[in-house]
């Protein structure tokens, strides 16, 4: 299956370690976003609203980060791995991903995206964003191995995609404890991390060119 | 089952009109979320998080309006049809999920949501945004009847939602034509579009309040 992206983006990476996680081979293919290879009409044809992470699927054409990782589990998964059967477990993973996106993701993209811009982050009450995200994340993670329950899912690793873009554009998580000590745990268990982490050195250069560019 | 809401807000009604479809019984408890009455111990405890819309079915606590509507859906409905088990018409689905929440509702948020809460719209690249939420929606309208597919999903139920918030604040639908042929036709079908159209009449109130003190 196709695989449009950019090794820094985070709903990317999120995909990839899914994939890894599932023995999925991806045939990856780059897009950039930053030169408008995402507006090209054929992309546009597949993905009239040109987002990346986009998969085709034996023509099938999906995008969202987080569709495309339920997408992949139920299509490909075995058994309950990575996303169980029961509605109220099911519902509590769900809530989670949209917690990723609208809140957690939401704070970072807030807080730092402007400085790709303009080279300085978003305000202090953009800050407070992130700070009550991380609360609410500690939160849920009270007493929990896992961010939707005792097992590994599709929740923890979006959020551990975002979770490790904060860490690149060190914000200081150590006071959310259970936070650091899932996060820990994360790195460890989930497949593909490795991948995630370079895509983030990539995001990570490209970040320091922005902010020195713009000085 | 205890229904935490507010009647404007769009993931309450999402969910009020979802449970009718699934000929559900709500048991209302409507929050002040100007009051402050969110932020209450007794539901913290329910919802660490503290967002509404937020589901209690027999002691398990659930919120983000799209995860309770999938949840209600796969826990009570006596068939697939509002969220069909085939992996490729439910991601589908999911992405259209996460375009309502992530684009289309979010573009509301940023320019319309100021205007409501304190007379300030936001600025004219929050406006464009919501263009281009529209203009994306048109072209996934293109030749179909519903949103994800051809059926009514939950999809086109949050999507109603969302759009039925914009037609209160005199955003100009018609300029989108598949957007309004929809429009017209999921307000007809979907059960509980009565009681989603009595919520926004209080938004309504809210904001022609806002625009007469301007003048």
């Amino acid at each position: 299956m196709d695989f449009y992206y950019m090794p820094g983006g985070g709903g990317c990476r999120t995909v990839i370690m899914v994939a890894k996680a599932l023995g999925l081979e991806l045939n990856k293919k780059l897009l950039n976003t930053m030169e408008g290879e995402q507006l090209k009409p054929e992309f546009v044809k597949l993905n009239p609203q040109h987002t990346i992470p986009t998969l085709v699927d034996n023509g099938f054409s999906i995008w969202e980060s987080r569709a495309i990782a339920v997408y992949l589990v139920e299509k490909y998964g075995k058994d309950e791995y990575l996303l169980p059967k029961d509605p109220k477990k099911r519902a509590v993973v769900n809530q989670r991903l949209y917690f990723d996106m609208g809140t957690l993701y939401e704070s970072f993209a807030k807080y730092y995206y402007p400085i790709f811009r303009t080279g300085k982050p978003g305000s202090d009450e953009d800050l407070k964003g992130i700070e009550t995200a991380f609360g609410f994340l500690d939160t849920f993670l009270e007493g929990q191995e896992y961010v939707a329950g005792d097992q590994l899912t599709v929740a923890d690793i979006a959020i551990l995609s975002t979770v490790s873009t904060f860490e690149v554009s060190e914000f200081d998580f150590s006071k959310y404890s259970n936070v650091s000590r899932w996060y820990e745990n994360a790195k460890k268990v989930t497949p593909g991390w490795d991948e995630n982490w370079e895509g983030l050195m990539a995001m990570k250069a490209l970040f320091e060119a922005r902010k020195l560019a713009a000085k | 089952m205890d229904f935490y809401y507010s009647p404007r807000s769009s993931g309450s009604r999402t969910i009020i009109m979802v449970a009718k479809a699934l000929g559900l019984e709500l048991n209302k408890k409507q929050l002040r979320i100007t009051e402050g009455e969110h932020l209450k111990p007794e539901f913290l405890k329910l919802n660490p998080q503290h967002t509404i819309p937020t589901l209690v079915d027999n002691g398990f606590a659930i919120w983000e309006s799209r995860a309770i509507a999938v949840y209600l859906v796969e826990k009570y409905g006596k068939d697939d049809s509002l969220f069909p088990n085939d992996p490729q018409k439910r991601a589908l689905i999911n992405q259209r999920l996460y375009f309502d929440m992530g684009t289309l509702h979010d573009s509301f948020m940023k320019y319309y949501y100021p205007f409501i809460r304190t007379g300030q719209l936001g600025n004219v690249e929050n406006y464009k945004k919501i263009e281009a939420a529209f203009e994306f929606l048109d072209i996934f309208l293109e030749g179909q009847d519903y949103v994800a597919g051809s059926q009514l999903t939950v999809a086109d139920i949050a999507i109603l939602s969302s759009v039925s918030t914009f037609e209160v604040v005199e955003f100009d639908i018609s300029k989108y034509p598949n957007v309004a042929r929809w429009y017209a036709n999921a307000k007809k079908i979907t059960p509980g579009w009565d009681e989603n159209w009595k919520g926004l009449l209080q938004m309504k109130t809210m904001y022609e309040a806002q625009k007469a003190s301007l003048k």
